[in-house]
């Protein structure tokens, strides 16, 4: 009988959290021992249960619908180093990664706690700089980090609002306990996976969603755009709000196409604007049009080739002080690069407590800074079971993993980490959570990781209940970042 | 208390007509008890709005934007500008006590910005050629005096050998540049041992026995010496910086103070002249009363390569200016 098969040849590490299985111990990859339902979370027994129902073939065929609409939707994204096209579609694994209405409502209250203290953070370095006058971040780890712009000191930014979209990364380790992993806080990506993961899984499972009581996702652009037009500075009823793109050989073009066909703006190049009396315009067939809000998807040191690199082509001349004299909203704000620093990071739970006198609700991962020489040492006397990385890079570029480095990859990136110690820091390698994922008609446990998204306007901050569920395919792999061969998965909040 | 009058004028002449200029200008004199400002009088071709506010260190900065399509672009400037001597500079507490209160100031903001490591290939060799050690026996003072003493005897003054972008180890080769150099190496120096130490954009207004830099922007550097504060040197007089010296900016580095800055779309060719002329409050001029303009060093562009391809040259790129 195919049924059991489906769950027989789901083995569980039993050192690692899984979303589905309970009993880690009891399988132990042994094929004796009879998985029932009765060891499903009580969250994915309805979708076990449905997909019990059906057989390979029509399994099969649902995954082969996901692929095709994946391709003809060109929902893809871009890989640097990979030589070859460079365009990919972003692989998707038709079991949705499912949480609870309880652990929702821990995550939510965490990240909302985290954005606050952050937010307050920003204004706090940029202006009177109290945390560091009392010592709680030392003042060589602000001033050393190359995303402390200088030039957002003493700046008021509208509402003090810093981070309007952020993408915190969440991992579980063994015992399931959620730890942030990472804040994005510049200008993180991936949302318009979420967006159109759910509408595949309507596409393929119409019936799953409304029985299991999933939460809807597909509010996310309407509030993204109600916050971005609530921050114009020109009091209209329609306030012109664009998103500023790299342009198409950026890896996340997609996504800057998707947002803003869904939020009803322009889709916007540096080229298409131009500043002229301290103000944005876009230059549009009927001449320019005054820009209001700017949502940008291009890295701060692009932005305005007349402050920041002048060899970029990508941005604005003159944009920074147009911002500056407030007529122009930028979001997110420029400068947000010094919080979301994976040194500084080290610092948000004393953040947390110095600013909003609470105790952190959500763990960070233990982190050692490889500034500091005991640190170091300690590192580097560990680096097998130590994952390193650069504190201003993302998407997994420019990182070691210990346990699978050669000695030669690890005296290497020794050298690399002694030129500027400051730019590194080290984690333990943390298991991650593992969740069932469907590969030839069985199902495989596979690590996976949680990016929710927060929208913060002026009213507070709004989580859309969902986020992207990245997934490391390769088996017993631990990177699931899409630039490094992930994929994503569905990712249902359920109601209660 | 001398009194100042400075032209200052920055013309841009493009090969063809150019738009969507955005430019930044430090052109306002810093107002402190040393200096003050009587009169500015700034004129802008196409008359653009400035907006001025204060940067990081507290300079003033100007920008605007040129939109519409135009074949020169003429900064022109002229400032009523009084100066005040300083005080004798003191160094009488004991140089160990000094250097540790240096110390002290590592990880505190403003001075860390100034105490900002540059590591370049030369660096080991220069710090031996520059008696490192040596300097750490002396009171700040002495060295800052020393060091500074040392760059004016081994660098020459040659203009036109270096550009903004010569590096520290080019420099370093050459043993030659112009004010600027020597005073990037200056900073280098003092920040090795771990006197903050500031790079300053201005003017030097000549006194009768002549003074290099005129006729142009200068830049020296200020070091922070206990018991004197932030004390004006000037490498390429081999002086300390006093009245003579009207301050337009300070900053880590010359591109935090760059004096004219900017970019545009259009033609890639361009020419820069610049000329500064200082008279003094009787009307008395250095040279003669009209400000000459010299042309400056080619800036970089988007494209060089671009000058034998008239439509390359003309296509729409974002070319930047600025004054070395």
């Amino acid at each position: 009988m195919q049924t059991s098969e489906l769950l027989n040849s789901y083995s569980v590490d039993p050192a690692t959290w899984d979303e589905m299985y309970t009993d880690p111990e009891r399988t132990g990859g042994s094929s004796s021992v009879e998985r029932t339902l009765d060891l499903v979370r009580g969250q994915y027994r309805p979708v076990v249960d449905f997909m019990q129902q059906m057989s390979i073939e029509e399994l099969n065929k649902k995954e082969e619908l996901a692929k095709r609409l994946f391709m003809s939707q060109g929902i893809t994204f871009t890989v640097y180093s990979s030589g070859e096209g460079i365009e990919k579609i972003f692989p998707f694994d038709i079991i949705p990664r499912i949480i609870t209405a309880t652990e929702w409502k821990y995550i939510e209250d965490g990240i909302k706690q985290r954005l606050k203290a952050l937010n307050l953070f920003l204004k706090d370095v940029y202006n009177n700089q109290f945390i560091l006058k009392d010592g709680i971040v030392p003042v060589e780890m602000v001033y050393s980090c190359p995303h402390y712009l200088r030039e957002m000191h003493g700046f008021h930014v509208p509402h003090d609002l810093y981070v309007h979209i952020a993408g915190i990364d969440l991992i579980r380790d063994h015992d399931g306990t959620f730890y942030i992993l990472e804040d994005n806080l510049r200008t993180p990506s991936g949302v318009s996976y979420m967006l159109e993961n759910r509408e595949i899984t309507k596409r393929i499972f119409p019936d799953l969603l409304p029985s299991n009581n999933v939460r809807s996702v597909t509010d996310y652009p309407n509030i993204l755009h109600r916050n971005l037009v609530s921050l114009s500075p020109r009091q209209t009823s329609n306030p012109t709000v664009v998103v500023l793109t790299p342009g198409i050989y950026n890896s996340a073009y997609f996504e800057h196409t998707t947002l803003a066909r869904l939020m009803g703006v322009e889709l916007v190049e540096g080229r298409d604007l131009v500043v002229d009396n301290h103000r944005v315009f876009m230059k549009t067939t009927a001449g320019l049009q005054q820009v209001d809000v700017i949502y940008r998807r291009v890295d701060d040191e692009f932005l305005d080739p007349l402050v920041f690199n002048p060899d970029s082509m990508l941005g604005v001349a003159g944009i920074m002080s147009a911002y500056r004299k407030g007529n122009v909203a930028i979001v997110n704000a420029i400068g947000n690069g010094v919080a979301d620093d994976k040194a500084i990071y080290t610092y948000v739970p004393a953040m947390i407590r110095y600013y909003l006198n609470e105790e952190p609700i959500l763990k960070n991962v233990p982190t050692y800074q490889l500034g500091h020489p005991d640190e170091r040492e300690h590192v580097f006397a560990n680096m097998q079971k130590m994952v390193i990385k650069r504190t201003n890079e993302s998407g997994g570029y420019g990182m070691l993993m210990g346990h699978s480095a050669s000695d030669e990859e690890i005296s290497k990136y020794k050298m690399e980490i002694l030129k500027d110690p400051r730019q590194f820091i080290a984690q333990p390698i943390i298991s991650l959570s593992s969740a069932p994922c469907y590969m030839n008609g069985k199902l495989k446990p596979r690590r996976v990781d949680l990016r929710p998204y927060a929208l913060c306007g002026p009213e507070g901050i709004q989580i859309v209940p969902g986020g992207l569920t990245r997934v490391a395919l390769r088996e017993g792999s631990l990177v699931v970042n899409s630039s490094q061969g992930g994929g994503s998965k569905d990712t249902w909040v359920l109601a209660g | 208390m001398p009194r100042f009058n400075i032209h200052h004028i920055t013309r841009y002449t493009y090969e063809g007509p150019v738009r969507d200029s955005a430019n930044q200008i430090v052109l306002f004199p810093i107002k402190d008890a040393f200096q003050d400002v009587e009169k500015q009088v700034l004129s802008i071709s196409g008359d653009p709005s400035v907006d001025v506010y204060k940067d990081y260190y507290g300079n003033e900065i100007g920008a605007f934007t040129h939109a519409e399509s135009h074949s020169s672009l003429v900064i022109d400037s002229r400032i009523e500008v009084v100066t005040k001597q300083r005080p004798p500079l003191v160094d009488d507490i004991p140089a160990a006590q000094q250097w540790d209160y240096l110390l002290q100031l590592r990880g505190q903001v403003p001075y860390i910005d100034f105490l900002l490591q540059e590591k370049f290939a030369s660096l080991a060799e220069v710090l031996e050629d520059t008696h490192r050690q040596e300097m750490l026996t002396l009171t700040p003072l002495q060295a800052a005096q020393s060091l500074k003493t040392y760059v004016y005897d081994h660098f020459k003054y040659i203009k036109g050998v270096t550009s903004v972008e010569t590096t520290l180890d080019e420099v370093w080769k050459l043993r030659a540049g112009v004010c600027q150099d020597f005073a990037h190496f200056l900073l280098v120096l003092l920040r090795q041992i771990n006197i903050p130490a500031r790079y300053v954009s201005g003017y030097i207004c000549p006194n009768k026995s002549g003074m290099r830099g005129e006729g142009a922007t200068h830049a020296w550097i200020e070091a922070f010496i206990p018991g004197n504060g932030w004390v004006g040197f000037d490498p390429t007089n081999n002086c300390v910086a006093d009245d003579l010296h009207v301050r337009l900016a300070v900053g880590r580095n010359f591109s935090d103070c760059s004096p004219v800055k900017g970019t545009y779309k259009g033609a890639a060719g361009q020419t820069l002249e610049v000329g500064v002329s200082v008279s003094y409050e009787s009307g008395r001029t250095t040279d003669d009363i009209a400000t000459v303009l010299t042309p400056q060093p080619a800036a970089r562009n988007g494209n060089n390569s671009a000058e034998q391809n008239s439509y390359r040259r003309y296509m729409e790129m974002q070319q930047q200016q600025q004054q070395q």
